[in-house]
């Protein structure tokens, strides 16, 4: 039946080429349209089973929460040009509107500041009852004197009280912040004290920075701001994703003329999604064509020719069409594993133009007409292209049963592709050698030197000899492979795993390499995990759970801004003493001559305390209180150090006129606007979900304001230490099974993924043996086709440890993949050696030998050209696929010769 | 014939017993291991190493006193030189903690449930340097099957803490040598849920100084954290006259 449909088929070909090349272009019309359909995804989030919680949290909270996804813009430099920068930038982003759609705003917000509106209105509501005991007292003297002695009777109260308050990240934190209102309100001491003018808002910014912190959101060290654009658009819509990143950087780059000493760039996942999907196209652009011209060249050397290579080329190019337009109905999108594809295909898909090239050439070469060619072409090498590639693509279509997405994906679009590319080969490439040999005829009719033109023997005559040789040495052949193989596969079970998703990420992207400039700045991974709460009362039990897990830093929920009415109500009795307190105490006019040695005294027990809180940071390894403190009092290993109390102390010994008119001027502003600040902050009213304003809600809770968003940052960094990533997968999932994000979703993938390609490294083995068994219809010759790969896989794996890779995310796909691949090579032999019969070891290695080993380059060149990608991942992917095939190769024209040997010599 | 026989059967018996040490209950246990550590004075020099928040190591060298069974704890500083002469005054069994700054000369009272509180950024709390009597009389001690652990043959001990004790562990899991009832190994759980571990103390290099049994290191693991802290003792010497006056608000300026 196959052999009637074979030689039907070539007899169609020698007969109507025009025919055959007019069905193929009605149905690359159809593909094509497909194709141009087709959408890509880089969520990693989208690799997991459709129906895995985390990607169904992951997708609704992207589709739902408009803050969720972000484009972070990293500004670094000094803070008040940096801060400048921000006013400036800020607005313009605001202003970027959709130019290639209808115009649409395409940033609904820009978040750079805190929300100091309503912290003015409620500020004290939200400070914990336990720190508004050991705070109040600042907020009840808005006089300097009074203020700085409350402030240091509650900075001796708050570590004599409480000696954790600055042993957790919070804590740390919120004592980084104090220390920061300390030395804005020194620096502005001094500037008055020194005759300097400060403005009404001046004087204000210190108020502020003492009531509410710094507004702006500064790194630590205050060189470096982020602001984070809120887009109309979410990670769903690729284009508008690209149109935005695109258009804010055009803003940054048009900026950099006016801030030359600022430097800012775009992450988040936005910018990150954007880079990834442009980087992965134009790299797998790339890569693709340094492919095709490699193998183009390669075929060109092989077969000393060009018109055929390029027809190969040609029948290839319309494959990947019918491929990708398949894929297009199959799976509907491209995920970050099938954007590879069309480089799989091409490398896979070459082989089958490369036997049917082979097989017609040396038909010809032998005299035979061009029907004669085409049949014999069909019927020797088709049989062996058709179980190959069938083979090839049930054993990538057996992929399809795995959990993940990703794999099944990959196994859908590359097993149908690599059917339709087939296809393409039976119905299009023989028509177009029939076409181009009658054109050649004619010619050399016409000359009429038809004589003259001698087609040559293109066969590779090394491997015939070579395989002659080990399969008369059959005994050597075989324990040295044996032994090889041993070698090898002790190396492969020494393979390790990498966790570390960075090192699957594109490299060199700013985007990618500012998330660690985040984190050492701010001390934030940006690699958070993300969990959906239904009300707002969940969201707080669920941050507070997360907060005491060991491997957390921080969370973030709509309770830091929303306490419950427990907590507001315990909160009331200190606000109120508070405003009793500040509403009793009179502003006093100015600074008077005898209140200065006061004024020392108590900014002297200032320079002490803060020594202390120093100390006691640097004993306690609290970095940044540390640091902080430094910029205070200065750095005790350095007494060169700048210590802009003791300037202060100074400076309050000097000339008295000028220093109470200072004073004075400074005390007639603040203390009014300071008890002014206070009393408004003081407000006792319950705290509302409805009181809150929209950037709150919007970081917060979705469009309907029903669900509420968690986000959880790790205290370390959870790609360089496997276990910490595991601990604190660990640690969310002990408290919600509803975790999401990237260390949850990597920590799946790595699961899953690994899980499907172990499962699917034996399920294709037994596909494969069964359809060589149907194809061969004997165990013995099914088995020894299958020898090869084996052994193929066991080089491959101990090649990969001997070069230094690891398993990744992305390469442990090549292990089911090269089960498909490899065994193409031992097919198209076995099937030779069967047709040939007993003693042609030399025409089946010289004549298939050749094509398997241009298959194999040319499949190697293709995997081997995402090397150049500047996805990581890809790369990882092509270099495991380049050693497997290379690897089942050399089994397979090594071993083989020496089973065939064997079996020979026992036959006869 | 019979009966001496029988006598001395018995006896091995009893021997084999009593060198397995069957005998021993795990109060008995506790007990022995409390006298051990709990020496009535002792002057150590030691070596700390913790690791900041920033993520690098930090080596502080101190010199320590001991009274009482521990009940009385003075810690100076010596290196590095930033931290010189800082010291740290810990009485009633780290319920009174006070810090003297030479910087400001002051001296500075800590909260009493500070104690709870990791001590100095390292993973040791100050309850676990200065706990007293505390495995004896917060704990309730119930023996297990005896193990091998940190390559010592080990009683194995489970302490519950009792309901009226305001301690920070729900329950410890102690190993003690039983050759010189040194606890080699402690696990500590958590307060609130007895079966989830958070740290983990190893003690190594046993030697004997002054007649005692010592551990001259000691890392505590916080198995919440991630984090680790390594005591490395440098000199110790047990039961030498120490005066009162030294663990006062007023020695520790000097």
């Amino acid at each position: 039946m196959r052999e009637f449909l074979l030689k039907k088929l070539a007899h169609w070909h020698s007969s109507y080429p025009g025919r055959m090349l007019l069905i193929v272009l009605l149905l690359t019309i159809v593909f094509g349209y497909f194709a141009g359909h087709l959408k890509v995804t880089m969520r990693w989030s989208d690799l997991l089973p459709s129906k895995d919680q985390r990607t169904i949290q992951f997708n609704k909270i992207i589709e739902e929460f408009v803050s969720a996804t972000s484009l972070v813009v990293v500004v670094e430099g000094e803070e008040g040009r940096i801060k400048e920068f921000a006013e400036t930038l800020a607005p313009r982003i605001l202003e970027t509107t959709n130019s290639h759609g209808n115009r649409e705003q395409l940033f609904r917000r820009v978040d750079y500041k805190t929300e100091v509106d309503f912290l003015k209105e409620h500020g004290l509501m939200l400070i914990k009852a336990e720190d508004l005991k050991n705070l109040k007292d600042i907020f009840m003297d808005p006089n300097l004197t009074g203020l700085l002695v409350n402030l240091n009777n509650s900075m001796e109260k708050e570590y004599v009280g409480q000696e954790e308050s600055i042993s957790t990240r919070e804590k740390e934190d919120g004592a980084v912040v104090f220390l920061d209102g300390i030395e804005s309100l020194i620096e502005g001491l001094k500037s008055v004290v020194k005759g300097e003018e400060l403005s009404e808002s001046d004087i204000q910014g210190i108020a502020d920075k003492l009531l509410f912190g710094e507004s702006y959101f500064l790194s630590y060290d205050e060189k470096a701001l982020v602001l984070n654009a809120i887009p109309n658009f979410t990670m769903m819509d690729s284009d508008l994703m690209v149109v935005g990143t695109d258009s804010v950087q055009e803003i940054l780059d048009e900026m950099r003329v006016d801030y030359p000493d600022v430097r800012a760039g775009l992450t988040g996942m936005i910018a990150i999604g954007r880079d990834e999907m442009v980087y992965a196209e134009q790299s797998l652009g790339h890569t693709t064509l340094i492919a095709v011209l490699a193998i183009l060249l390669l075929l060109m050397v092989s077969f000393r020719m060009w018109v055929a290579p390029v027809l190969a080329i040609a029948n290839l190019l319309v494959g990947l069409i019918w491929a990708v337009g398949i894929a297009a109905i199959v799976v509907g999108q491209l995920n970050i594993m099938t954007q590879m594809m069309a480089v799989i295909l091409l490398g896979l898909g070459i082989d089958f133009s490369i036997h049917i090239i082979s097989g017609f050439t040396e038909w010809r070469a032998a005299g035979d007409s061009i029907t004669e060619a085409m049949e014999k072409t069909f019927l020797k090498s088709g049989k062996g292209i058709l179980t190959g590639g069938v083979t090839t693509a049930c054993a990538f279509l057996t992929l399809s049963i795995s959990q993940s997405r990703g794999l099944k994906e990959m196994g859908m679009a590359t097993g149908t592709g690599l059917l339709a590319i087939l296809l393409a080969t039976f119905l299009f490439l023989p028509s177009l050698l029939v076409l181009r040999e009658r054109r050649l005829d004619k010619k050399h009719e016409k000359r009429k030197d038809a004589e003259l033109f001698v087609q040559r023997d293109i066969s590779f005559r090394f491997l015939g000899h070579a395989a002659v040789w080990l399969s008369k040495h059959y005994v050597f052949t075989v324990l040295f492979s044996l032994l090889l193989t041993l070698m090898l596969a002790w190396f492969g079970s020494k393979i390790t795993f990498d966790h570390n998703y960075m090192n699957i990420e594109p490299k060199g992207l700013t985007s990618i390499e500012l998330q660690d400039v985040v984190l050492e700045k701010f001390d934030m991974s940006m690699d958070y995990a993300l969990i959906l709460a239904d009300d707002v009362d969940e969201s707080r039990e669920l941050a507070q759970a997360y907060k005491e897990l060991g491997s957390v830093a921080v969370t973030e929920d709509i309770s830091l801004y929303l306490p419950s009415s427990e907590q507001q109500q315990k909160r009331i009795p200190h606000i109120v003493e508070i405003i009793e307190k500040v509403q009793a105490t009179p502003i006093e006019e100015g600074i008077v001559w005898n209140s200065i040695p006061k004024l020392h005294e108590e900014v002297e027990r200032l320079e002490m305390n803060i020594m202390e809180m120093q100390d006691m940071a640097y004993l306690g390894g609290q970095d940044k209180v540390d640091d902080k403190c430094k910029a205070i009092v200065g750095d005790p290993d350095k007494p060169e150090s700048q210590n802009i109390i003791q300037e202060l102390l100074r400076l309050l010994e000097a000339d008295q006129a000028q220093l109470l008119g200072g004073l004075s001027s400074f005390q007639e502003r603040f203390a009014p606007y300071f008890k002014r600040s206070v009393i408004r902050m003081a407000s006792t009213e319950s705290i509302k979900l409805e009181d809150l304003p929209v950037s709150i809600l919007d970081r917060y809770s979705n469009k309907t304001r029903e669900q509420f968003l968690v986000t959880v940052f790790p205290k370390g960094n959870i790609w360089q230490d496997a276990e910490f990533l595991h601990r604190f997968d660990d640690d969310l999932e002990r408290v919600s099974d509803k975790a999401t994000g990237m260390p949850p979703v990597f920590r799946a993938l790595i699961e899953i993924i690994g899980r499907d390609g172990r499962n699917a490294v034996f399920l294709t083995l037994i596909i494969v043996f069964l359809l060589l068994l149907v194809d061969f219809r004997s165990p013995l010759y099914a088995l020894m086709a299958m020898i090869p790969l084996a052994c193929g896989v066991l080089w491959m794996v101990g090649l990969m440890k001997l070069t230094g890779m690891q398993i990744t995310v992305m390469n442990i796909m090549a292990l089911p993949m090269i089960v498909g691949i490899g065994i193409d090579d031992g097919v198209h032999i076995v099937h030779r050696w069967q047709h040939e019969g007993k003693g042609k070891v030399f025409t089946v290695f010289a004549s298939t030998g050749k094509a398997i080993l241009l298959t194999s380059l040319t499949t190697m060149l293709a995997f081997g050209s995402l090397v150049f990608s500047i996805w990581r991942g890809f790369g990882h992917l092509g270099a495991a696929l380049f050693l497997g095939v290379g690897a089942c190769f050399l089994t397979t024209v090594v071993i083989l010769p020496g089973i065939i040997g064997f079996l020979e010599r026992k036959n006869s | 014939m019979m009966k001496q026989l029988l006598t001395a059967v018995l006896m091995i018996l009893f021997l084999i017993m009593v060198a397995s040490g069957q005998e021993l209950t795990g109060e008995d246990i506790i007990q022995k291991v409390n006298d051990t550590m709990n020496v009535d004075t002792s002057h150590a020099k030691a070596k700390m190493t913790i690791v900041t928040t920033s993520g690098s190591k930090r080596t502080f060298v101190q010199e320590s006193w001991s009274k009482n069974k521990g009940e009385k704890n003075l810690v100076r500083y010596l290196e590095p030189r930033r931290v010189k002469d800082q010291a740290v005054l810990m009485l009633n069994n780290a319920d009174d903690i006070w810090m003297f700054f030479p910087r400001t000369q002051r001296v500075r009272k800590l909260a009493t449930h500070a104690k709870k509180q990791k001590m100095q950024g390292s993973d040791f709390s100050y309850e676990d340097m200065g706990s007293g009597d505390a495995f004896i009389e917060d704990y309730v001690s119930k023996r297990l099957e005896d193990e091998k652990s940190e390559g010592y043959d080990c009683y194995k001990l489970e302490l519950t803490r009792k309901p009226e004790s305001d301690l920070s562990y729900s329950r410890l899991i102690i190993w003690v040598i039983k050759e010189n009832f040194v606890p080699i190994a402690i696990d500590y759980y958590d307060d609130k849920d007895p079966s989830r571990r958070v740290k983990r103390l190893v003690q190594s290099d046993i030697r004997v100084i002054d007649d005692i049994p010592t551990a001259m290191k000691s890392v505590m693991f916080d198995l919440n954290d991630n984090t680790q802290t390594e005591l490395e003792m440098l000199e110790v010497k047990f039961n030498i006259p120490l005066d009162d006056n030294m663990f006062t608000e007023r020695a520790l300026k000097k």
